[in-house]
């Protein structure tokens, strides 16, 4: 405790103000040990009054006259540290927090660290690519990583240095199998095959998917405003490089931002999923399933003849189901392409598009289909992707088991 | 919809449908589900039964309102089907008896003016289905309820709740699961 009212006595005499040891230590005390205030926060709370007792501003205190010593980057490690820092702002990220100004990536020849900068702090906001003076920022930890908050007592200046940022790009990131992403926040390089396109609802998206390689297979997301102008098609195999790993809802994908680039290649990829085998009964076939019409440019399923991203657009004809199997025990929705619809529903494309033409109506598709699925039992198998099996097999179930039978028989007269 | 999650359809022979008379809501708005408790510790929002519909009547006096029975190895379904359960009704209405049907319902209860505890099914949904996936439900709705029987023996809340109700005797439902099974096999 002594260190730190030594510490508070010199910078305030190095303002021109003498205050006793015994005023700061008394104050400090209570807050420590009588309100069991944490050491860094109770510092801060009796440097605050005292700045206050004596009219001194916060700049002048934290940001000091003369020099001011600057933090790098890769020596924040310690939550709840005020510091400056000499940075360049190599990404601003999506923000969709109204309580956040910006939040973005800072860098330094030492390394990078998120930066973010709250609404109520009202400063100047920063722009990609420039180097900036950032005067009492706060080092924060959160989910195990090293950040830093800009407040109401934060200065940014924008400064005419260079600051040279350790690369992140080519060479950093490794090239790495899918089965190995394991953690968030990785920088990799990714040779995989697009083994689905999504439907993409969000307008900060611009395309996700699943891309998988001879492992295993992962999501990804290439954000609206990474601006890569490939366009991912389905089958085909990349190269994505810069790609970052990260964990939502418990599971891993990779995202591509504006430091991310993709390649077409010609490697052929085998992409090894790994399949879950569901027996159950079909319940429901939800809507949206049967005959539907996909926007040519992006594959989206139209909503009442218009795509989300490029408004009215003349359609393309597609099957697909979405049902939904339940075992008595757990329900699972299904996906089921065109391919596997019309071999289940034995009802071909064509067939559909005649029907729908002859009905005046493309739900007479659904309903056909429904009648001759539902109510069955079915055994599946695909790769499981977020809340469905993408189901690429599938087989009406129609032996009895005897086998079990018995087993059963067995078990039933022992009870 | 964050948070939702589709209730399971219970799979539960006839006969213990109709002994069952435990009703209860999970949560106390008027959107928590209901259920209905059976006596080997099922907890039932949603069923799905196969069995064979043998006789239809429609019971309705203005409208439309649907009464069917759909059997099971154990015994019999009571299922109504009205303005409410458009899908189900019509497929009622145009189908011959008899003839397998799936279903998927909801459990409903109904109190006599005798005071005994009815209970029927309101269907989902209705579809015409055929005998090889009756048999298969019947092994599936087999298997399910050994397990329930099982668990009936352990300390968990579901197996301690339906033998304070019911004294459930496990005797007795054994002996239903077996004669369901063994008319299995009396087909082959």
């Amino acid at each position: 405790m002594n260190v730190i009212v030594a510490d508070i006595r010199t910078k305030f005499q190095e303002l021109g103000v003498d205050i006793p040891a015994e005023k700061i230590e008394e104050r400090l005390e209570k807050l420590i040990v009588k309100f069991k205030v944490p050491q860094e926060e109770a510092k801060r709370s009796v440097v605050n009054f005292f700045l206050k007792e004596y009219s001194i501003s916060k700049d002048k205190f934290y940001g000091g006259q003369g020099e001011t010593t600057f933090s790098k980057v890769a020596d924040i490690s310690e939550d709840g540290k005020w510091v400056n820092l000499k940075v360049k702002v190599v990404q601003i990220w999506e923000n969709t927090h109204e309580s956040i100004s910006q939040v973005g990536l800072l860098a330094d020849e030492t390394g990078t660290i998120k930066f973010i900068a709250w609404a109520a702090a009202e400063l100047p906001t920063v722009e990609e690519g420039r180097s900036y003076i950032f005067k009492n920022v706060v080092s924060s930890e959160w989910n195990g990583k090293m950040e830093v908050t800009l407040n109401k007592s934060s200065s940014i200046e924008e400064t005419a240095d260079d600051i040279h940022v350790q690369s992140k790009s080519k060479g950093v990131a490794s090239l790495v199998k899918v089965a190995d992403i394991s953690e968030d926040g990785r920088w990799v390089d990714l040779k995989g095959k697009i083994v689905q396109l999504w439907e993409n609802t969000n307008e900060s998206i611009s395309q996700v998917g699943l891309i998988g390689d001879e492992t295993s297979s992962i999501k990804f997301i290439k954000w609206a405003s990474a601006e890569i102008p490939v366009d991912l098609v389905e089958g085909n195999n990349y190269l994505l490089r810069n790609a970052v790993t990260s964990e939502w809802n418990g599971k891993l994908e990779i995202t591509l931002n504006k430091s991310s680039s993709i390649e077409e290649i010609s490697d052929e990829i085998e992409v090894n999923t790994r399949d879950t085998v569901i027996t159950a009964a079909m319940v429901d076939i939800q809507s949206g399933s049967g005959l539907i019409k996909r926007c040519p440019q992006c594959n989206r399923s139209l909503t009442k003849g218009a795509c989300a991203e490029h408004g009215k657009v003349d359609g393309v004809y597609d099957l697909r189901l979405k049902a939904v199997l339940d075992t008595g025990t757990i329900t699972q929705d299904v996906l089921l392409k065109r391919e596997v619809t019309e071999e289940i529903s034995g009802i071909t494309l064509e067939d559909a598009i005649a029907m729908a033409a002859d009905a005046l109506d493309q739900g007479v598709v659904l309903e056909a289909m429904k009648q001759k699925l539902v109510g069955k039992y079915y055994k599946v198998s695909g790769p499981r992707v977020d809340r469905y099996v993408l189901v690429e097999s599938i087989e009406k179930e129609s032996i009895l088991d005897h086998k079990l039978l018995e087993e059963l028989i067995n078990e039933a007269e022992v009870i | 919809m964050a948070g939702y999650t589709r209730e399971v359809a219970k799979r539960l022979f006839s006969q213990e449908f109709r002994e069952s008379n435990l009703t209860f809501k999970d949560g106390d708005d008027q959107y928590s589900p209901q259920y209905l408790f059976t006596p080997t510790g099922a907890k039932v929002n949603r069923m799905f039964i196969v069995g064979t519909l043998t006789e239809k009547e429609d019971i309705g006096s203005d409208s439309e309102y649907w009464r069917g029975r759909v059997s099971d190895p154990t015994g019999s379904f009571f299922i109504y089907a009205g303005q409410y359960q458009p899908e189900a009704a019509q497929v009622l209405a145009e189908c011959d008896t008899p003839e397998f049907v799936a279903i998927i319902g909801k459990p409903s209860t109904y109190t006599t003016p005798e005071g005994d505890i009815r209970t029927s099914i309101r269907p989902e949904s209705m579809y015409i289905v055929d005998g090889e996936t009756r048999d298969l439900w019947v092994l599936d709705t087999a298997k399910a309820t050994l397990e329930r029987l099982k668990n009936l023996s352990t300390s968990h809340p579901d197996a301690l709740k339906a033998k304070e109700h019911y004294k459930t005797d496990t005797k007795h439902y054994a002996s239903m699961v077996l004669k369901a099974l063994r008319s299995l096999k009396e087909e082959y």
